[in-house]
């Protein structure tokens, strides 16, 4: 496998963006591909913005503005915020369900609608696909399971240089017998629904 | 289960955080020492070791301060231990002194110093190259670049310093430190038992006589590693060309990736440096030797940069040496692929890449926030109520610095870890001011007693609020002096901040669970009216520590109970909001609401506002 890929995720903190990146590579690494993965700790944690990045084939651990050829947003504003980031042409995932930062939780700020956010997400990338990632994971037994559906229909989409039979893998491999449970359930449901409306 | 990074076979591969590989390494290398204070980005590696402390066979220590934590391992190597002491950047500052000294006794067990910097500041309060106490206190450097490198370069550090009987400097940065990478694993040493402390005044005590002699001998050990450097797997050449990039640490990456990119690999001739200090001379010549430019990348300061002019004005070499005097490089912040790309581009003389027209836009923010239930939003929320703008704020480092946003605005200035007090106490004297210093439970053990006992002595006046959630949050809950749990389990021996700030003879002391309003707020009115040095200990646990080590789990849940229009639509009220700022509240069609899942049932907002009630939550 010689092909190159970078992909950017972005969330909100504590929402398990970190988790799902680290399974990802674990999965890549599994497959046989030589991933990097990049993450930034600290005050993030605090419910700030998470962004995180894997790349396969590259030795850096960064994506810059305009790189990524996958963007994972585990929250729309966020999806929004890292869109820079996109290659022209790539291939955007997001949740719809927001979780307001704190000025607009308290009204003193607007953030922008769902749709103004998939018509700027229209505007660079060749495909875009939305899921109601909260209410998948909540579907599968855990809120935070959400992140692994976005996996889930990022596999099915056939975007990555393997498939979902992987990442169950490694979820299995790496997860408790009851956290893997509700993460194979999450990434079924995920697959499904990029099935669906994929 | 058995942790791979202790007992993993050779040959097997992991994917590995940079962190983790460099537990992994020190393993390999036979590592029997390791002390440390935390700080990202350099806190896995030490927590690392804590967790895997009874499957290891080390001696691991959290220590009070970097200080503190570097004289620990300087012990432990003159008693002969293979050592490694962590810390993020700004802390070798604060271990600065005993560093520069170690320098010269030398380390007979093997010594090893982490320094994670930390360029762009992602957790920092400033962006420092530590890669210049190489050069003032003399030691040998490495900076690795990937996960396997990370693991690779600890055991050879540890390695060399082992070999030369001196510290050895191994300088690691964010990205480096928060990567993750495949790292083949490789051989774990097994070192025989230190030997103990061998007796020499005249190679121990640097009393001047003695300090004089220690210096030229570390001078010699220097020129040993120079030439160890010139000839080290560590610094590779490859390509070919009259256009020369010399690389170390991350840049090496970014580098390797835009070369790729540009399809341009192979066509400039590339020294990477891993061995970085001392500057390896002999293969710098050879390198230079045939080129007309030469691009030197390296993240902040320019100092491989004016080494390198140096070396080609001693050796009368006019090749043009590009970098960061004038450019094409910052002195500050990241470097990334496509700036790494641009600088190739004009020196090669291709044409300029348009800039990506992917402009960000303004958004609403995002900032972090202290959590829900956090206690230290009871207690600014309850010194605010007090003091409210009158009084000066000095802040220190942790959590806590994030009552700096609105509503709160409780941090007026900050200087570094255990500064509150004692700068709280200057600023306080120069023109009269009411001060209020706050500052954790971690950061108080670690510098804040030094300030506080100054304060004492000089009779300085103001009120100093130890905000004890008994925890290093901030740096992700490792255990200080005053605990009484860990994440592993009790802590025997606890340090009471209270009978020690008594101890120092300090007479209003007042200890308030910030979560109770009324007596917190009883307890700053009281402390508000009298002069001299006041103490305020504000204790309840961190609440994610607290579900973490004590298995507390929530009983109930804060709800709106009457149909509260929003300040901003009526101007009648909002005051939870407008006060708190917790990120469990929000405006649902102009009405307040608290989200059941944020809420963590700390019940602050309870005492702040009548119509907000309790009802059953659980856990």
């Amino acid at each position: 496998m010689s092909a190159r890929l970078r992909i950017f995720m972005t969330g909100v903190g504590g929402q398990g963006t970190l988790t799902a990146t680290t399974l990802l590579a674990r999965a890549a690494l599994s497959a046989g591909l030589p991933v990097t993965s990049g993450e930034i700790h600290g005050m993030a944690q605090r419910g700030g913005v998470v962004e995180s990045t894997l790349l396969i084939g590259y030795k850096s651990p960064k994506i810059g503005h305009g790189e990524a050829d996958i963007l994972l947003g585990f929250e729309p504003l966020e999806t929004l915020r890292a869109l820079p980031y996109l290659k022209p042409g790539g291939l955007v995932l997001s949740s719809t369900e927001n979780m307001p930062p704190l000025s607009v939780a308290t009204g003193k700020e607007t953030a922008p609608d769902l749709e103004s956010i998939k018509a700027k997400a229209a505007a660079s990338a060749s495909r875009a696909l939305y899921l109601p990632c909260r209410s998948l994971g909540l579907e599968a037994g855990a809120v935070q399971s959400g992140n692994i559906a976005l996996l889930g229909a990022l596999c099915a989409l056939g975007a990555l240089p393997f498939g979902n039979d992987v990442l169950a893998a490694t979820i299995r491999a790496t997860m408790k017998p009851k956290v893997a449970e509700v993460n194979l359930r999450a990434l079924e449901l995920g697959a499904a629904y990029a099935a669906h409306v994929g | 289960m058995a942790s791979p990074l202790i007992s993993g076979a050779p040959g097997e591969t992991h994917l590995l955080l940079g962190n983790e590989a460099i537990v992994r390494g020190a393993v390999e290398a036979g590592i029997q020492f390791i002390s440390c204070y935390p700080g990202t980005p350099s806190s896995e590696v030490p927590d690392t070791f804590f967790r895997l402390a009874s499957e290891g066979g080390y001696t691991f220590e959290y220590s009070v301060n970097e200080k503190v934590a570097l004289e620990v391992g300087g012990g432990a190597t003159l008693a002969g231990a293979l050592t490694l002491v962590t810390m993020k950047h700004v802390g070798v500052n604060v271990a600065a002194d005993p560093l520069f000294t170690l320098a010269y006794t030398g380390t007979p067990g093997g010594f090893v110093l982490l320094s994670a910097d930390d360029p762009g500041c992602h957790s920092s309060q400033n962006e420092q190259d530590n890669r210049i106490y190489a050069r003032i206190a003399g030691l040998p450097c490495l900076e690795p670049a990937t996960a396997q490198e990370a693991k690779d370069m600890t055991k050879a550090a540890l390695g060399l310093s082992r070999q030369l009987g001196t510290p050895v400097l191994l300088r690691t940065t964010t990205r480096v430190n928060h990567l993750r990478g495949p790292v083949e694993l490789g051989v774990a040493e097994k070192l025989p038992a230190p030997v103990g402390f061998q007796k020499n005044p005249s190679r121990f005590v640097p009393i001047p006589a003695f300090a004089r002699p220690m210096h030229l001998r570390l001078m010699d050990i220097l020129e040993q590693a120079r030439e160890l450097a010139n000839t080290s797997p560590l610094n590779t050449i490859s390509g070919s060309g009259q256009v020369g990039v010399v690389a170390s640490g991350i840049s090496r990456a970014y580098l390797a990736d835009a070369l790729l990119e540009a399809d341009l690999t192979g066509t400039v001739k590339v020294l990477e440096l891993g061995f970085t200090h001392p500057l390896p001379e002999a293969l710098l010549e050879t390198f230079m030797d045939g080129l007309t430019t030469l691009l030197v990348l390296e993240e902040l300061e320019p100092v491989m940069e004016t080494e390198l002019r140096a070396l080609a004005q001693k050796r009368g070499l006019t090749l043009t040496i590009l970098g960061k005097t004038p450019g094409p490089m910052p002195r500050f912040g990241e470097f990334n692929v496509e700036m790494v790309a641009q600088a190739l581009r004009g020196v090669l003389g291709l044409p300029a890449k348009a800039a990506c027209a992917c402009a960000p836009q303004a958004l609403p923010n995002r900032p972090p926030n202290l959590c829900a239930g956090c206690p230290h939003r009871a207690t600014y929320v309850a010194v605010r109520k007090v003091y409210g703008d009158s009084a000066v704020y000095s802040s220190d480092i942790g959590c806590y610095t994030l009552g700096i946003l609105p509503p709160l605005k409780a941090a007026d200035f900050l200087l570094c870890m255990g500064s509150s007090i004692s700068a709280g106490c200057g600023a306080a004297k120069a023109a009269g001011q009411d001060v209020v210093a706050f500052i954790g439970d971690s950061t108080f053990f670690h510098s804040g007693i030094t300030g506080l006992v100054n304060a004492v002595f000089n009779q300085h006046n103001l009120l100093v609020c130890i905000l004890d959630n008994r925890t290093t949050a901030m740096t992700g809950h490792q255990p200080n002096p005053g605990v009484d749990k860990t994440t592993i389990g009790d802590n025997p021996v606890r340090v009471d901040i209270e009978r020690l700030v008594a101890g120092l003879g300090i007479e209003h002391i007042r200890k308030v669970n910030p979560l109770n309003q009324k007596a917190t707020l009883k307890a700053i009115e009281e402390l508000k009216g009298l002069t001299g040095v006041r103490v305020l200990i504000a204790e309840e646990p961190c609440p994610l520590f607290a579900r973490r080590a004590y298995g507390q789990k929530r009983t109930q849940v804060a709800y709106v109970a009457a149909d509260c229009a929003q300040a901003a639509q009526d101007g009648s009220c909002g005051d939870c909001l407008n006060t708190l700022a917790c990120p469990a509240f929000y405006v649902d069609n102009g009405k307040m609401a608290i989200d059941p899942i944020l809420c963590s049932g700390c019940m602050l907002c309870l005492q702040i506002c009548k119509n907000i009630k309790a009802r059953k939550g659980d856990a």
